[in-house]
């Protein structure tokens, strides 16, 4: 038999029917196992703030409702799973810092939806986990509170922004994490983890108590080591909320179609990503040999074009800090936040304040923005930006009239040892297969396809979907899934032989 | 390398986005923006004449209005709760008449 850190949610659930264990045992080995790996010298470093009591609260609430004779399923989709939040979401009763000095010891006035839908649906919340500051990174090396191990290898990071989220999940602390995506930050980390890590297309989540980065660009997505348990997951949080008018109706049931496996389906490649300088030869030979499978199981593979894919990189990084610049200047030192005591006069205390709360990249994206955004050079970046996001969005749409999903890259490279990418333009590049997507608004996520030949790190494929049909990557994931096998646990925290 | 942008701009922006700059850190900046607005380089050079703007990647949406009724919202406590200084109620912040006014 599986151990609790193992399972699955459906297996899970199965076991609290069957009075095998109780709720309150599996929030109990989920906290044992952070508590012996994660927070001491050269652990993993996932958790920025850890909630054994609001786990075991939860978990107690679970099996009364259970012995009152609940089933598991009754009492909701995710009862008894521990989950954990990427620390850019507000969950009542803990910090959010989203990893900077200038929110250290902010308290949630509040509760995130997507959050909220979890709790509501039974989650145990384990806590809350590191990531880049204010998502700014590829690396989770930006963290004010020191960066998070790639479970894999603790020499090498996780992938970023959503790098404790990925970790927390490869190392078998949570069976579900959320994180967030602005233009790769759940599919990269889950890339780097081997993880099933899912941005739904823009609308399918509120972003409400999310702290916002890029505003037309963030969508919270789940990690998991099952394309089902992803899917359950954003069954969950998926949806209309009034505190989003963003957020769109959507109740789309991703598990439908997973058993459908992708004979007749339509699986695009774009051959000149296949070409990118930059693209490693063990990942292009895993996209490679996932289509070659794909085909095998009776897809079809047609070539598709994405010509302006170029001008993705340079569009992301002109509408992304133009974005963050517009929402980070709600930092003054006043409201909330981190202020710099002894100033006389409130300029003053708003530049010392901001000066000393955020951190090097998070300065450096609040500066570019605000360029970017004055007057004479507005009509040189920005505006061009938001006319290549049409032409961007146009090549979707003719591709996705020749396919159903796209197959690519979701990082050109294995996870990097720490400090290996120190210059902020190579660290951008992780991103130039992830951009794209976030510029048309349409969902994509990770899916992981074993180990490299020359790194021996996890490797994972990309699929795209067109917007809200998100089913169509499920799909095509939980195939692949049959080939490759369910994300495992980092062999370092997985159990040994005989255990 | 092409100049984007002088340490005196940097300055500018510096003030405007109310981020304090020593002159080392006006320095490293200075090189770092012109770097990263080098490699935006591509997007003043496609033929973009004609194409329509897309800002938002729902392009459907038009303003989202919801019921005008009543819902609860902050206590004034629970407004002030992360407030790093606070008096009688109110955000407190240092004067921004000069010195000299009552406390």
């Amino acid at each position: 038999m599986s151990e609790l850190f193992e399972m699955g949610i459906r297996e899970i659930q199965a076991g609290l029917a069957a009075k095998e264990f109780s709720a309150v045992e599996v929030a109990q080995a989920a906290t044992d196992r952070i508590e012996a790996n994660d927070f001491q010298d050269g652990g993993v470093n996932a958790f920025l703030e850890f909630t054994p009591e609001m786990a075991r609260e939860a978990a107690a609430r679970i099996d009364e409702q259970l012995a009152a004779g609940k089933t598991p399923s009754e009492i909701g989709p995710l009862a008894g799973i521990p989950m954990a939040y990427k620390d850019n979401m507000n969950l009542l009763g803990t910090r959010t810092t989203c990893a900077s000095r200038m929110l250290e010891n902010y308290e949630s006035a509040y509760t995130a939806t997507c959050v909220q839908r979890t709790l509501d649906a039974g989650a145990i919340p384990l806590g809350k986990l590191n990531m880049d500051e204010f998502a700014f990174g590829s690396s989770t090396e930006t963290s004010a509170f020191g960066p998070t191990r790639n479970p894999w290898d603790l020499e090498r990071v996780p992938g970023g922004s959503s790098g404790g989220s990925a970790a927390a999940v490869a190392a078998g602390f949570a069976t579900v994490t959320l994180g967030s995506d602005t233009g790769g930050s759940i599919r990269q980390p889950g890339s780097f983890t081997g993880t099933v890590a899912v941005k739904p297309t823009y609308g399918v989540v509120s972003r409400y108590g999310i702290v916002a980065f890029g505003s037309s660009l963030d969508q919270v997505g789940p990690f998991a080591r099952s394309v089902e348990d992803a899917a359950l997951a954003l069954n969950a949080i998926s949806g209309h909320d009034a505190l989003d008018c963003t957020s769109q109706p959507v109740d789309t049931d991703f598990t439908a179609n997973l058993a459908e496996g992708v004979k007749g389906m339509r699986i695009g490649i774009v051959p000149a990503f296949m070409q990118a300088q930059g693209l490693t030869p063990e990942v292009k030979d895993k996209v490679a040999e996932a289509a070659e499978h794909m085909r095998t199981m009776g897809a079809e593979l047609v070539e598709v074009d994405l010509p302006n894919a170029q001008a993705a990189m340079s569009a992301y990084y002109v509408l992304g800090p133009c974005e963050a610049f517009s929402n980070l200047s709600r930092f003054d030192s006043v409201r909330y936040g981190y202020c710099e005591p002894g100033h006389k006069d409130l300029g003053g205390q708003y530049e010392a304040s901001r000066a000393k709360g955020f951190g090097p990249e998070a300065r450096r994206r609040i500066m570019l923005g605000s360029y970017l955004l004055s007057a004479g050079v507005y009509d040189t970046y920005y505006y061009p930006a938001q006319q290549v996001r049409t032409l961007i969005t146009q090549d979707y749409t003719r591709a996705y009239e020749k396919c159903d999903v796209i197959l690519l890259p979701s990082s050109p490279r294995t996870a990097f040892k720490f400090g290996e990418i120190s210059d902020p333009m190579s660290m951008y590049l992780s991103d130039m297969f992830t951009v794209s997507l976030n510029i048309a608004g349409n969902g994509g996520m990770s899916v992981p396809v074993g180990l490299g030949v020359d790194t021996n790190l996890p490797i994972g494929v990309q699929l795209q979907s067109p917007q809200f049909k998100d089913e169509n990557m499920f799909r095509a994931a939980a195939a692949l899934e049959q080939v490759y096998g369910k994300a495992p646990i980092a062999p370092a925290f997985a159990r040994k032989a005989g255990e | 390398m092409a100049q984007h942008v002088t340490e005196r701009d940097v300055r500018d922006i510096a003030e405007y986005t109310r981020i304090h700059l020593d002159e080392d850190e006006v320095k490293q900046m200075t090189i770092d923006l012109n770097d990263i607005i080098e490699s935006l380089k591509p997007i003043t050079e496609y033929d973009l004449e004609g194409v329509v703007p897309t800002f938002h990647p729902i392009g459907s949406l038009s303003n989202v209005m919801r019921e005008d009724v009543e819902v609860p919202g902050f206590t004034q406590e629970e407004a002030l709760a992360n407030a790093p200084a606070k008096q009688d109620d109110c955000f407190l912040i240092p004067s921004i008449l000069g010195e000299g006014g009552d406390r």
